[in-house]
């Protein structure tokens, strides 16, 4: 298992993030009944045969779902894991519904957020050479 | 996707050399895309500016942050509370980006990162082609899926003029293909060469101010009778 980097002011930052959207976060966890219903409006989902780590509360729940109940304190590999489900599985089209009222997009920015101050985001050029300079 | 280009960072210096503290906002959207404004560009950006600063013996703060997507109301909200604490905002967005973050925090000087050149396709990575210029009138259907508005150095609607090239290209340079030339081909290719008789009515290009799009289904919500 990789080391958790815990850069201090990386955390801090983490912290703040969290601590605005705690409210939210608390909320939209525990109402989340796990109906599925919004995999039915995601388009990934549908595109990707169904695959159930393409459903919305299934990217919401693993990746700001487990980085708040850690409060950020999560390995690189975890990190590296919740990546995929933020950028690759999910394009923040923002079309996802939950018949509760979840903000889904709103969590997956959050979550976004916490893994570019750690370092974790997508880069559009990852299979290529990089740019003369 | 829309892509666009840095600006001069001397421009960049100009417009915020008056402050000491500057929030550089990249975007997760089409200029993370472009290779532009995401997270590693603005940290770029932010690395660079610092040092002009230096450079020429003024000092500022510079900050980066990254909104998901600086065009959607319901993203920009994230700088909020962080915003008060600066006296200036660049914008690595799209014109569209910057507008709305000026617009939604209206006392805060927000200046553009970036120049927002078109609506284009990728290449490859980090070249990208222009390829619509989104004039609202889509006239692929009848071109053979070439645009005769953006590959067409006159943009011309009905071509081709008298200017093309024994070998296909343009008139104004022997390096631009032809748009026309290459319409009578792809359509002669699919068997469709009548459609480049039919004329189009010119395009009405005057000034109407900013465009609204309200999508099919949404009337009602939108528009009052």
């Amino acid at each position: 298992m990789n080391s958790i980097n815990t850069d201090t002011a990386a955390m801090n930052r983490i912290a703040d993030i969290l601590d605005k959207k705690r409210d939210m976060i608390k909320l939209s966890l525990s109402a989340c009944v796990h109906c599925s219903i919004c995999s039915e409006s995601c388009f990934k989902f549908n595109s990707n045969k169904k695959d159930p780590t393409y459903t919305p509360a299934y990217k919401v729940i693993n990746s700001i779902g487990r980085i708040y109940k850690k409060k950020g304190k999560l390995s690189d590999s975890e990190y590296d894991k919740i990546k995929i489900l933020i950028w690759d599985k999910c394009v923040l089209c923002m079309r996802c519904y939950c018949p509760l009222g979840i903000s889904i997009p709103s969590l997956i920015a959050c979550a976004r957020s916490v893994c570019r101050e750690k370092g974790f985001y997508r880069t559009y050029d990852e299979t290529a050479d990089g740019p003369e300079i | 996707m829309i892509k666009a280009k840095r600006k001069p960072l001397e421009e960049l210096f100009d417009l915020t050399k008056g402050f000491q503290r500057i929030l550089c906002v990249g975007c997760g959207g089409c200029t993370s895309v472009c290779l532009a404004g995401g997270q590693r560009e603005t940290q770029m950006l932010k690395t660079d500016l610092s040092q002009l600063f230096r450079e020429n013996g003024k000092s500022a703060h510079i900050s980066v942050f990254v909104i998901e997507r600086q065009c959607s109301p319901e993203y920009i909200s994230d700088i909020e509370d962080m915003i008060k604490d600066y006296g200036c905002v660049i914008s690595a967005a799209c014109g569209a980006g910057v507008q709305l973050l000026a617009e939604r925090y209206r006392s805060k000087p927000v200046f553009p990162a970036l120049n927002t050149m078109f609506v284009g396709l990728d290449r490859s990575t980090g070249l990208y082609q222009e390829r619509c210029r989104t004039c609202g009138d889509c006239q692929l259907g009848y071109t053979g899926g070439i645009c005769p508005v953006t590959c067409c150095s006159k943009s011309l609607f009905n071509g081709p003029c008298g200017g093309t090239n024994i070998n296909g290209s343009c008139e104004v340079s022997r390096e631009t293909p032809c748009a026309w030339n290459e319409i009578y081909e792809r359509l002669k290719m699919q068997n469709r060469v009548e459609n480049i008789l039919s004329i189009h009515p010119p395009m009405d290009w005057t000034d109407k101010g900013p465009g609204t799009l309200i999508q099919s289904g949404y009337e009602s919500r939108y528009i009052k009778k």
